[in-house]
């Protein structure tokens, strides 16, 4: 399906239209949820654990109180009771989750625990008070290694679960391929270990809440990729209705799966709303973010592939652990079964076993970060390469061998998720191209005999995008066609960088056939806007593209009908371009759209007998069960200074298979963005604590986030196959963070290949390349 | 992240610094660019219940040269430094440095004196003026007092100033003859601290036989530190006699207070640190062969 | 003083206050001034999202107490662009390259990348990453940002 609706011009979709985001931004006129000033405002500040794990013994809050500038002090006594019900939408009530006392009650589970809520008239007060509040800590022995979580002696992170194993998911178990493992010419296996890392999004996170005690309602500026998410816990959580709560969010300053569920931290912002008579703004700072706002990609897995003598795949092997911190947001044991199941890649793997363990430690909650899952073309891709070179196979012909070809799809894999509609192969030979492999190699071996350490490295995987299941599966438009013609298409959004108000307004241009300085789009406020779960999973492009051709449909044909009506001519001769109606083949017998509009709301005894009169739809759209399949391969070329351990990129090439672009820019931003996230994963970002569970980065000078000076030009191939979906389009907001960090490992190790080490732990410092260069056995 | 909060003051003369200074002993902390300082407060990693901003005193800024060594006022940013004309042919160890220090907004406000005050062992600063053997100016309301830089810097963000003292300003020895100089640190990023650097400097006899070496040691210790047993093994020697590797492996050999951390262990930041030497040797030592 | 009466003049307009020594230009600027474009990314001189011109110079503006610049002449993203509403050259660059998505460290970047061109008008790619080496963002891989230096700095040699 490739056109949007009858008629569908595309003027502007595929093109690399400026953005309409940019205008606000460039100029400082954004609106994030810190410049949000409210009359009689205050200011919140929490009071957070110093340690990993303590027992409670008592709160003395009473010389907080006595600083002038304070309100309030509030404690788990005062507001936890209020929950009413605390879930998350996309779980449901009845599923599993962690318990979450919004403030901690008798026990802290990680440093940075929040224990009380400060509320003063401004956040300098209100951190002058939370110093002053009196916490009696008795410090209790802490899990910390997720490996060693699940002895006898380690203490339980929640006593009442009764185990630090969160749970456990699996597919066929390992004996069912044992014999597949014995018989096979090679088998290859390793230990493959990610560091913690977190999302970082460059604003953290922060909310006002605005009660009216008046007329009963409570306003949320926020800063989500779910307004309606955030609306729909906070009426649960608080037992008031849902109509009575609105959420605005203006602009967010990324997001990357942090911001798209509620909080410990933000529902206690909720819980105070309704005992401060004034609005409460409550803004992350830097160190809270990287203490407290959640970590990602804690994980290992003992990885196993079996070969035949010419290197095809037999069977794979996956155990999979994943450190979740005492608090994962949300419940973790699905998202790590993922990891088992996608784990074969977009390769042909006749037989597959998977275990997968979600663990509990005292350390901050796991929460999502784009694409949440890369750990299994993190440890497919870079065992890939092990295996090569064991079996001296060249990296790249050994995916030749293995990647899936077109003509194979559709494809169920060994775990039973069903591929089509993808390009691996494809993409893998782009890039090699682009590349221009062969010749790579020439360079390296001359290199390598003037001692210097060049190496390529490749990783190439599908994602899911576009989830078609629960509240993810819809997407709802309204169009309004203003009396004067001008257009306003209001979506649910959620964007915190994605560009969706640019697409949005780019499709419905299209869509309607109108000039795009027509058209203007409102999102973020659920007050205006139909519900839509956000910003998440690669959704946005394919979902609004959808819930936009069907509203548009419906206007167009209301349209074509007041066109033809006065003209006198045949409907499904009227077409729509340049915000003009025309009779086919006549295009001086037209109408504006602004004349359009004037007859349909002034003129409604004029319209087509039973013609509804005005210019205003709203539709739904549901996309199908399972997912939109994306894939993509990560070429990256690097030098390696044996004397430092200093990785310097040379060459990062992506080919990506997205479907059809709606806007090339933002597909190439979204993997330009992700592939270096992925990079900074690879070889700077850690999130670290010592062994007692003491956090050791907690600032940016700590905490490495690659600039400017670390990254190398981004080469874009684009391959394109179209989805089943709306306009042919998938998602492609989180690929980049998936394929970079196995392509850069792979660079490193590439490199490192004739000194005889082996790569398998993150990040891939200098130190730690150092480390290993001592290591090697000689 | 707020800082607590301070009695601000802002005096315009030195006599009136060093005034406030008196009275408020250890309570009271110059703030001079603030670019480490200000970091610290809002982290509120450090209280202080006076701050005195030294950043109106006019005679606290200035570069010029005064009986053969020259002298920087310790309120001249690090921007100054580094376009200075003056400095780039007078002490080419600090021009050189420079750049290396954060980013340009920093340095924009960050000043000489403040970076050699805050006294951080990875900083570039402090590094070339114990290398020079410079002579730090001090003063307080009890008159001024000159302090060797070998005698300095004594830890980890700690100087032998006394509470009282500011510093006004340092005094760089200019070298002459056959010299080269090269600052090479390695760091992760662009900017950031050193995990292990070296700033060198070389002069050589008109028979490229080393007269003298000086190599100051970054990120290597709790305090900025000269390699003196490889700078004794460098005089007399002729020049290309000498091999670089060995150069850093003997500056690093006996340190013993090398930091680690998560970006690295002792011994790997003793193997970077001789690595950098190395490169400073090579880079030095061909500059003043060609002078 | 604790507190301290502070004027300072912001983008050509006066502006005073009566404020806690202990207060950031930063928070001056967005919540006495009530200019919010200026954005905090990290509160101890990393990100660099805050920055503005003071005195021509680019700071990071939660890197100083209101206080200490008292008297100067502070530009924020918020004077960059004309009177009229005409964008900069550097502002013109970031929107033509996409050099933005969530523009939360956009701000800063503008005003550094401004101050960085008036000083180097011709910089080489090295010069241009290392300039942006003080910024951080988290959006865009850097990747439309270096493409919009490298435009603002080729259209203001043009017109030239």
């Amino acid at each position: 399906m490739t056109d949007l609706a009858k008629g569908g011009a595309t003027r502007y979709t595929g093109a690399r239209v400026s953005r309409v985001e940019d205008a606000r931004l460039l100029t400082g006129r954004g609106v994030f949820v810190d410049d949000i000033s409210l009359p009689g405002m205050l200011h919140a500040c929490f009071v957070r654990s110093p340690f990993p794990r303590a027992a409670i013994r008592g709160i003395d809050t009473s010389a907080a109180l006595a600083l002038p500038g304070v309100h309030a002090v509030f404690t788990a006594a005062d507001i936890n009771r209020d929950v009413k019900e605390q879930w998350h939408s996309s779980l449901g009530p009845e599923g599993p989750e962690t318990p979450r006392p919004p403030l901690a009650e008798d026990e802290v589970r990680f440093a940075g625990d929040p224990v009380a809520l400060v509320v003063a008239e401004s956040r300098y007060i209100a951190e002058d008070a939370a110093d002053l509040v009196d916490v009696d800590y008795e410090p209790l022995p802490a899990v910390v290694d997720y490996m060693s979580a699940e002895q006898d002696t380690a203490p339980l992170v929640h006593a009442g679960h009764g185990s630090n194993l969160i749970g456990a998911m699996g597919g066929l178990p390992a004996s069912a391929l044992e014999d597949v493992f014995a018989s096979a010419a090679h088998v290859v296996g390793e230990t493959i270990e990610q560091q913690a890392y977190a999302a970082v999004p460059m604003e953290g996170r922060g909310l006002v809440v605005d009660y009216s005690a008046t007329t009963g309602e409570l306003t949320i500026y926020a800063g989500t990729q779910s307004p309606h998410e955030v609306r729909m816990f906070c009426s649960r959580l608080l037992g008031m209705p849902e109509h009575l709560i609105r959420v605005v969010m203006r602009d967010t300053g990324g997001g990357f799966g942090q911001k798209i569920m509620v909080q410990r931290d933000e529902m206690c912002l909720m819980l105070v709303a309704r005992k401060v008579a004034a609005p409460v703004k409550w803004i992350e700072d830097r160190r809270e973010n990287l203490l407290a706002a959640g970590q990602s990609r804690h994980e290992q897995a003992a990885v196993k592939m079996a070969f035949d003598a010419d290197g095809l795949i037999q069977a794979v092997q996956i155990d999979f652990v994943s450190d979740c911190g005492a608090y994962p947001t949300p419940w973790p044991v699905g998202t790590a079964s993922v990891v088992g199941a996608m784990f074969p890649g977009p390769y042909r793997v006749p037989r597959a076993s998977f275990t997968t363990k979600a663990i509990y430690t005292n350390t901050v909650g796991r929460t999502p970060y784009r694409g949440p899952w890369q750990f299994e073309s993190v440890a497919r891709e870079v065992l890939l390469d092990i295996a090569a070179r064991r079996m001296e196979i060249d990296p790249a012909e050994l995916r030749r061998r293995n990647l899936l070809r077109h003509d194979e799809l559709p494809y169920t894999n060994a775990n039973g998720m069903v591929f089509d509609n993808i390009s691996p192969l494809e993409t893998l030979e782009q890039a090699l191209d682009m590349l221009d492999y062969e010749g790579f190699r020439r360079d390296q071996a001359l290199a390598r005999q003037a001692g210097r350490y060049l190496g390529v490295g490749m990783s190439t995987y599908v994602e899911p995008s576009t989830p078609g299941f629960g509240y993810y599966a819809t997407e709802a438009a309204t169009i309004r066609i203003e009396p004067s013609g001008k257009v306003n298409v209001y979506i649910a959004g959620g964007s915190t960088g994605n560009s969706i108000e640019t697409t949005v307004v780019q499709l419905t241009a299209d869509a309607l056939g109108v000039d795009i300085e027509d058209v203007h789009t409102v999102q973020g406020d659920t007050a205006l806007t139909g519900f839509g779960a956000g910003a998440a999973g690669s959704r946005s492009g394919s979902m609004t593209a959808g819930a936009i051709r069907e509203t548009a449909t419906i206007l167009r044909e209301r349209i074509a009908a007041i066109v033809a009506h006065k003209f006198e001519a045949a409907v499904e001769d009227i077409e729509m371009a340049g915000s003009r109606a025309s009779v086919r083949g006549t295009p001086s017998i037209s109408m504006t759209l602004q004349e359009v509009a004037r007859v349909a709301y002034f003129e409604p005894h004029s319209l087509p007998p039973g013609l509804q009169a005005g210019l205003e739809a709203s539709a739904r759209y549901t996309t199908k069960p399972g997912s939109i399949w994306v894939n993509a391969s990560h070429l990256c070329t690097c030098e390696v200074d044996v004397t430092t351990g200093r990785v310097e990129l040379l060459r990062y090439i992506v080919s990506e298979d997205c479907g059809p672009m709606i806007n090339p820019n933002v597909v190439e931003g979204q993997i330009a963005g992700g592939a270096v996230q992925g990079i900074g994963g690879a070889l700077y970002e850690h999130l670290a604590w010592d062994e007692d569970g003491n956090p050791l980065t907690t600032t940016f000078m700590d905490y490495l986030l690659p600039t400017a000076a670390d990254i190398p030009l981004i080469e874009y191939g684009h391959v394109e196959t179209p989805s089943p979906g709306p306009g042919g389009y998938k998602g492609v907001g989180e690929g980049g963070a998936i394929g970079a960090p196995p392509a850069v490992i792979n660079a490193v190790a590439d490199a490192l290949a004739p000194l005889g080490v082996t790569v398998t732990r993150l990040p891939v410092s200098p130190f730690g390349i150092m480390s290993l260069l001592g290591e090697k056995p000689r | 992240m707020k800082p607590t909060q301070f009695d601000y003051h802002a005096p315009s003369t030195i006599n009136e610094a060093a005034l406030i200074l008196a009275e408020r002993g250890e309570n009271a902390k110059v703030l001079a660019g603030g670019q480490s300082l200000i970091p610290m407060l809002a982290l509120r990693l450090a209280v202080f219940e006076d701050l005195v901003d030294i950043g109106r005193i006019g005679e606290l800024k200035g570069i010029e040269r005064r009986n053969g060594s020259l002298w920087v006022g310790a309120g001249t940013t690090e921007t100054a430094v580094g376009a200075s004309a003056e400095v780039a042919s007078a002490v080419p160890l600090l021009a050189r440095a420079t750049p290396l220090i954060g980013h340009f907004q920093i340095r924009n406000r960050g000043t000489l004196g403040g970076s050699i005050a805050h006294a951080d062992p990875a900083a570039e600063y402090p590094a070339v003026a114990l290398a020079l053997d410079a002579t730090m100016e001090a003063v307080s309301s009890r008159g001024p007092r000159s302090i060797a830089a070998r005698d300095f810097f004594d830890g980890v963000w700690s100087t032998s100033l006394m509470p009282d003292e500011l510093l006004a300003g340092v005094s760089f020895p200019v070298w002459a003859g056959r010299c080269g100089f090269a600052v090479e640190e390695f760091t992760r990023r662009h900017g950031d601290f050193a995990i292990a650097g070296a700033a060198l400097g070389v002069e050589l006899d008109g028979d490229d036989r080393i007269l003298r070496c000086a190599i100051g040691l970054i990120g290597l210790g709790s305090t900025p530190e000269r390699a003196v047993r490889a700078e004794a093994a460098l005089v007399g020697q002729l020049v290309n006699d000498m091999d670089p590797e060995e150069v850093g492996r003997l500056a690093v050999a006996n340190l013993e207070s090398v930091p680690y951390d998560l970006h690295g262990s002792s011994e790997y930041r003793k193997q970077v640190g001789g690595v950098m030497v190395a490169r400073a040797w090579v880079a030095a030592s061909t500059e003043a062969r060609r002078a | 003083m604790r507190d301290a009466a502070v004027e300072l003049t912001v983008n050509g307009v006066v502006r005073k206050g009566t404020i806690e020594s202990r207060m950031t230009l930063a928070d001056f600027l967005r919540e006495v001034c009530r200019l919010t474009g200026t954005h905090l990314g990290c509160e101890h001189g990393v990100c660099g999202a805050c920055t503005v011109l003071v005195d021509g110079e680019a700071v990071r503006s939660c890197l100083v107490f209101a206080v200490q610049v008292e008297g100067a002449e502070v530009t924020t993203i918020e004077g960059i662009a004309s009177p009229d509403g005409s964008l900069s050259t550097v502002q013109e660059a970031f929107r033509d390259c996409h050099g933005l998505q969530c523009g939360f460290c956009t701000p800063g970047f503008i005003v550094s990348v401004t101050a960085f061109l008036r000083d180097h008008p011709d910089p080489t790619d090295v010069e241009i990453r290392e300039a942006l080496s003080g910024n951080l963002c988290r959006c865009t891989g850097y990747q439309g940002i270096v493409k919009a230096v490298r435009q603002a700095a080729a259209v203001g040699l043009a017109d030239d």
